[in-house]
C-alpha cells in the first residue's frame, strides 16, 4: 500500500506539474525529469536497451508511448526504448514468450490467463483504469435491448478482449452466435452480424466516420463493475522484471509522463502518431485520432489517483471472472502479479 | 485692350469633353453592372443545369466504366465456379483456368481459391509477376477471420469486400469479389478476384475523355477509395472529413452516396472539396458510388467567359464612344472658344472684333450670327448713347446756369437787408434736384414798406424754375404800384395764367410790412401756413389762406389780413418742403411736428431759428429716398438787440 500511495502522489504531482505549465517549453520538462531522476541515471553507465511492443499498429491508443519516446522521457529515465512493430492482435505476447521482446501490451484477462500454471509475467503499470469494450448493434435492424441480443449473430474478436466479453454475455444469461474476426468493422456495416464488439476509442468511432448515424446504435457499454476489467496492461517476463526490477519502474514513469504530456499537448500528440501511422503505410485520418485520445484520456485517468496503478478490486474481478470461466484454477496472488503493490 | 472681364479658362475637369464622358462613363457602368447581374442571375441557372447535365454524363461515362470492369470479375468469378462445380475437371486443369484468367486479364490482380476439405483445407494464391503467374500456397489459417472469408461464410452469397491490404501479396489495396462454390448444398470453396485499388485508380481518373474535375469514388462505408488527392485515398471517409471540416453538407453528400442515391451537391467549407459541384451515381454492380467534383469557378467558367467578353466589349464601347465625343467636342468647342474670345473682346469695347466663321454645325452657327447681330445692335446702341449723351451733358450744363440764375435771383444772405435796422431776414432754399420751384424773395417797396413772399411753384424741373423766376423777376417790377398784398398778387396770377404754358399752380404768400408801425398786411394763397413767434416763445400759427393757388383762375379773388406786429415778434415762412419732409418709415413731419421745433426754439434770431428747423427736418428725414424743395424764410422786427447776446 505504501508503493501505491508513492506512485499516487508521484502522479498526481506529475499531472498537476503539466497541467499547470502545460504551456512550458520543452526543454523545461525534460529538465524537471533530470533532476528528479538523476539518480536513476547515474547508477547506470549506459542507456539499458528495453524493446516496446505495443498491442497494436501505431495509433493514438499508444500516444502516451510515442510522446514518451519521442520527448525524451525514457532517455531522462535511463532508458533506450525501442518500439516494435506490430501486425497482429495475438502477436505481443507470442513475441514476448519467444524472447523477441522486453515489455508488452496486454489486456489484464489475457495476462492472468497466461499465469493460470505458474507466474510467467508481472505487470508492471496498468495504463487503462476502465474498459472501453461496447458491444453495438443497430436500432434499424431490431436491436434496442440487450434482451434483443439473444440468439443474434456476434462479430467478436478473435483474440485479446474477448474474454471479457464472452464471461459479460455469460453473466447475462444471452447466447449469441459468435462470429470470431478480426478488426474490421465492416462485416457489421455490410450487415453480415447483428452485433458487434467495438473499443469506443476505436471501432466505435469508426462505424460513425462509415456513415451509421449514433443515434442509430445501441450501445452495451461494460460499465457493470464486475465486469469493468481493464485493458491496457504493460507486461515483462518474471525473470525480466526480478532482473531490471528499477528500469521497470522507470518505464512505467516515463510512458506516465508521456501520457501526461500527450493529454496536455493533443494536437502535437496526433500529429506525432498520424506521422508515425504514415510511417507505417496505415490508413489514417486526424479526426478518428483525435477522437481516440480524447476517449483515451477518460480511459486512463478516470481519477488521478490511480494514474498508472493496478487496482486490487480490478485485479480480483479479473481472477474472479477467469474461475468462472474455468480458465483460472489456482488463486494468483496480487502482490505477485502486481509487484509494485509491495514497494 | 486688357479686359476687367474675368475670362473662363479651359478647365480640364468642367470641359464640355470631360463631362460628357464622364456622364456617358457613368451611365454605361450602371447597364454594365446591371447587365452583369442579370448575366449572373439569369445565366447562373441556366448554366449550372447545363452544366450539371454535363457532369450527369461524365459519372454515367465513369460508372459504366466501372462497372464494366466489375461485372466482367463478376462474370470470370463465375465461370471459374461453374468449372469447379464440375466433378469430372481435375485440380491441375482447375489450376491452369486460374494460370490463364490472371494471365489473360488485366484487370485481374490476383486469384484466390479456397478449398475447404474438412481434413485439408488449402488457399491457393495466382497472380503474375512478369510474363509467369506465381502460385502460392497461404500459409495458416489467419485469413478465415477477414472479411473476404467471412461474408460468404456468414452469408452464403458472393460479395465485393472493401479495400483491404493483403498480407501475403504484395501487400497494395486490393478490391476482391469473393463468391462461395457448393457442392451438395455446402460451401466447398471460396474464389477471389482481385483488383488493385491503384488500377481502378488509374482508369478512373487517368482517362481522356474526363477533361474537367475531380473524380472520386467512394465504397458502402463512405471511405474513399480513389481520389485524385491520394493523402485521402484509404484514409478518410466522406464522414471523417465531415468531422474534420465541421461540414454537415459533406456528412450529407456521404449518407446520400452510401445509400445508392444520385444527385448533386454543392460543397461549401474548407475541406478539400469546399466550393465544389458534385455530382454522384451508384454503380450497378457493388452500389458503391462514383462521383465527379467540380470546382464552381470551372463550372461556371463559362459566366465568367460571358463577363470577360462583356467587360472587353463595354470597354471598348465606352472608349470608342468617348473618343468620338472627345473628337467632336473638340471641334465643336474650337469655334465657341474663338467666339468666346470675340466675345470678350466685345465686351471689352472692341466692337469691330472679328467673329470666326460659320462652323458646321446648325447651333454654332446660330449662335455666331446671333453674336453677330448683338454686335452691330450694340456698336449702334452705343453710337447712339454717345450722341446722347452729349445732348445730356449739354442740357445738364444749361441746367446749372439755370441753376445759377435762380441762386442769383434769391436775396443774398444779409441780418439787416437794404439796411433798414428794424428787420433781420435769413432764407434757406434747398432744391431738390438741380433747380428747383420754390422762391423766397424781400425787397422794399418803398422806404416804410418791406415786402417779402414765399412760393411754392407745382412740380419741378424746368418749366417750375421758369414759373419761380417770373414769380421772382415780375413781383419786386410791379410791387410799387399795388400798395396792398391781395392787389399785388391778383396781378401775379393775372400774369400767371396768361404766360404759364404748363398751368402750373403756384401756391404764395406775400406780405407787406409797414417798417415803422409793425403793421403786416398778408396774403395766403393756397400756401401753408405762417408762424409768428413772439420774444416770449409763444406763438401763432395763421393757417387761413385768402384764396387758392395763383395760375389757375384768372379771375381770382384774393383777400388780405392785417397783423400789427409787436417788437421782436419773428415770421416764420415755410414750404410744404417742410411739412411734408418725409422719414424712413414715410412718415410726415406734418405742421405738427413744425410747431413742436418751432416750440423748442431757444433765441429769436432768424439765423438760428432758420438752421435750428433745417436741422430738425434734416434729422427726421435721415435715411428717406424721399426728397422735396425745402424753404425757408425767417424774418424778425426790431427785435431788441440785447436778446441775440
Amino acid at each position: 500500500m505504501k508503493a501505491r500511495l508513492v506512485v499516487a502522489i508521484f502522479s498526481v504531482a506529475v499531472l498537476l506539474a503539466y497541467g499547470v505549465i502545460g504551456g512550458c517549453k520543452r526543454s523545461d520538462a525534460g529538465a524537471n525529469h533530470k533532476e528528479d531522476h538523476g539518480s536513476l541515471k547515474s547508477s547506470t553507465d549506459s542507456l539499458l536497451k528495453l524493446r516496446y511492443r505495443p498491442k497494436w499498429q501505431p495509433q493514438a491508443q499508444f500516444a502516451g508511448f510515442y510522446m514518451a519516446k519521442k520527448m525524451g522521457f525514457y532517455e531522462q529515465h535511463g532508458l533506450d526504448v525501442q518500439v516494435q512493430n506490430t501486425l497482429g492482435g495475438n502477436q505481443p505476447v507470442e513475441q514476448l514468450l519467444a524472447g523477441n521482446g522486453d515489455v508488452v501490451h496486454l489486456d489484464l484477462l489475457s495476462a492472468m490467463s497466461i499465469n493460470k500454471d505458474s507466474t510467467v509475467v508481472v505487470c508492471i503499470g496498468q495504463i487503462s483504469q476502465n474498459s472501453a469494450i461496447q458491444l453495438v448493434g443497430r436500432k434499424s435492424r431490431g436491436i434496442r435491448s440487450v434482451e434483443d441480443f439473444k440468439g443474434k449473430k456476434l462479430g467478436l474478436w478473435r483474440s485479446g478482449s474477448n474474454l471479457i466479453v464472452r464471461a459479460y454475455l455469460q453473466h447475462l444469461g444471452i447466447e449469441m452466435e459468435v462470429i470470431p474476426m478480426e478488426w474490421s468493422v465492416h462485416i457489421f456495416t455490410e450487415n453480415m452480424v447483428d452485433v458487434v464488439s467495438v473499443m469506443h476509442y476505436n471501432e466505435y468511432h469508426q462505424l460513425l466516420q462509415a456513415g451509421i448515424p449514433e443515434e442509430d446504435l445501441f450501445v452495451l457499454s461494460f460499465d457493470d463493475a464486475k465486469h469493468n476489467i481493464p485493458d491496457e496492461g504493460l507486461y515483462v517476463l518474471k525473470e525480466f522484471y526480478n532482473k531490471h526490477q528499477k528500469e521497470c519502474e522507470a518505464f512505467t514513469e516515463a510512458t506516465i509522463d508521456g501520457w501526461t504530456y500527450a493529454f496536455t499537448h493533443p494536437e502535437e500528440s496526433v500529429e506525432e502518431v498520424i506521422r508515425l501511422m504514415n510511417e507505417t503505410k496505415l490508413r489514417a485520418n486526424a479526426a478518428h485520432q483525435r477522437w481516440m485520445l480524447d476517449k483515451m484520456r477518460h480511459v486512463i485517468i478516470p481519477e488521478p489517483e490511480s494514474f498508472g496503478i493496478l487496482q486490487r478490486s480490478d485485479f480480483d474481478n479479473a481472477q474472479s471472472v477467469l474461475k468462472k470461466m474455468g480458465i483460472l484454477q489456482r488463486n494468483i496472488s496480487y502482490e505477485e502479479f502486481y509487484p509494485r503493490a509491495t514497494r | 485692350m486688357k479686359s476687367s472681364i474675368p475670362v473662363l479658362h479651359a478647365n480640364e475637369e468642367r470641359t464640355l469633353a470631360y463631362q460628357l464622358i464622364s456622364f456617358i462613363f457613368i451611365a454605361m457602368l450602371l447597364v454594365f453592372v446591371a447587365s452583369v447581374l442579370v448575366t449572373r442571375v439569369v445565366y447562373k441557372k441556366i448554366i449550372l443545369d447545363s452544366q450539371l447535365d454535363k457532369m450527369r454524363h461524365l459519372v454515367h461515362e465513369r460508372v459504366y466504366m466501372m462497372d464494366g470492369i466489375l461485372h466482367k470479375v463478376e462474370s470470370l468469378a463465375n465461370t471459374s465456379v461453374n468449372l469447379l462445380q464440375d466433378n469430372e475437371i481435375s485440380s491441375s486443369s482447375l489450376e491452369k483456368h486460374f494460370r490463364n484468367v490472371v494471365l489473360d486479364n488485366r484487370d485481374v490482380h490476383s486469384v484466390t481459391w479456397v478449398s475447404l476439405k474438412p481434413d485439408n483445407e488449402q488457399a491457393l494464391l495466382f497472380y503474375p509477376y512478369q510474363h509467369l503467374v506465381v502460385r502460392k500456397e497461404i500459409q495458416g489459417a489467419d485469413y478465415s477471420f477477414n472479411d473476404w472469408y467471412l461474408f460468404p461464410m456468414v452469408s452464403g452469397k458472393s460479395h465485393w469486400i472493401e479495400p483491404w491490404v493483403d498480407e501475403d501479396g504484395d501487400k497494395d489495396f486490393l478490391i476482391s469479389y469473393v463468391i462461395p462454390v457448393y457442392n451438395k448444398g455446402e460451401i466447398a470453396s471460396l474464389i477471389r478476384y482481385d483488383i488493385a485499388l491503384s488500377f481502378l485508380q488509374e482508369k478512373l481518373i487517368n482517362t481522356t475523355s474526363f477533361k474537367i474535375g475531380n473524380s472520386f469514388m467512394v465504397s458502402s462505408t463512405g471511405t474513399l477509395i480513389t481520389h485524385q488527392d491520394q493523402s485521402l485515398v484509404m484514409n478518410h471517409t466522406l464522414f471523417s472529413l465531415a468531422e474534420e471540416y465541421k461540414d454537415n453538407a459533406l456528412k450529407d453528400l456521404g449518407s446520400a452516396m452510401i445509400h445508392g442515391e444520385m444527385g448533386h451537391a454543392f460543397i461549401k467549407g474548407k475541406s478539400p472539396m469546399a466550393f465544389s459541384w458534385i455530382y454522384y451515381q451508384p454503380l450497378s454492380s457493388n452500389h458503391w458510388s462514383v462521383a465527379i467534383a467540380i470546382p464552381e469557378r470551372d463550372l461556371m467558367a463559362p459566366i465568367n467567359l460571358i463577363l470577360v467578353i462583356q467587360t472587353i466589349t463595354s470597354l471598348l464601347i465606352f472608349l470608342s464612344v468617348a473618343a468620338i465625343i472627345y473628337a467632336r467636342t473638340v471641334s465643336v468647342s474650337k469655334p465657341l472658344q474663338s467666339l468666346a474670345i470675340a466675345a470678350d473682346m466685345i465686351g471689352s469695347g472692341d466692337f469691330e472684333a472679328q467673329l470666326p466663321i460659320s462652323d458646321k454645325s446648325y447651333e454654332i452657327s446660330r449662335l455666331t450670327h446671333s453674336f453677330a447681330a448683338m454686335q452691330k445692335s450694340l456698336k449702334d446702341y452705343i453710337e447712339n448713347l454717345k450722341i446722347t449723351t452729349e445732348e445730356k451733358n449739354k442740357i445738364r450744363g444749361d441746367v446749372i446756369y439755370a441753376s445759377e440764375i435762380q441762386t442769383n435771383l434769391i436775396p443774398k444772405q444779409c441780418t439787416n437787408p437794404f439796411g433798414i435796422k428794424e428787420i433781420r431776414t435769413h432764407g434757406v432754399l434747398e432744391p431738390a434736384g438741380d433747380i428747383g420751384g420754390d422762391l423766397y424773395d424781400f425787397f422794399l417797396i418803398d422806404e416804410n414798406h418791406f415786402c417779402f413772399v414765399i412760393a411754392d411753384v407745382l412740380g419741378k424741373g424746368i418749366v417750375a424754375a421758369m414759373a419761380m423766376t417770373m414769380v421772382s423777376t415780375l413781383l419786386p417790377s410791379i410791387a410799387p404800384f399795388y400798395k396792398s398784398s391781395s392787389e399785388l398778387l391778383q396781378k401775379l396770377n393775372e400774369f400767371l395764367c396768361k404766360n404759364n404754358v404748363e398751368a402750373n399752380f403756384v401756391t404764395a404768400l406775400l406780405g407787406i410790412l409797414n417798417i415803422k408801425t409793425g403793421v403786416l398786411q398778408y396774403s395766403n394763397c393756397g400756401h401753408v401756413p405762417m408762424f409768428i413767434r413772439k420774444i416770449d416763445h409763444s406763438y401763432t400759427c395763421y393757417n387761413e389762406t385768402h384764396s387758392t393757388a395763383l395760375g389757375v383762375f384768372e379771375d381770382l379773388k384774393i383777400g388780405y389780413d392785417t397783423i400789427h406786429l409787436d417788437k421782436g415778434d419773428e415770421i416764420i415762412l415755410f414750404t410744404d418742403g417742410i411739412t411734408e419732409a418725409q422719414n424712413s418709415a414715410e412718415d410726415f413731419l406734418g405742421l405738427a411736428g413744425l410747431e413742436a421745433i418751432i416750440e423748442g426754439l431757444q433765441y429769436p434770431n432768424p439765423e438760428k431759428t432758420a438752421n435750428s428747423i433745417l436741422e430738425a427736418v434734416h434729422e427726421h428725414a435721415k435715411g428717406s429716398t424721399h426728397k422735396d424743395d425745402i424753404t425757408l424764410l425767417v424774418l424778425d422786427w426790431k427785435h431788441p438787440g440785447f436778446l441775440d447776446q
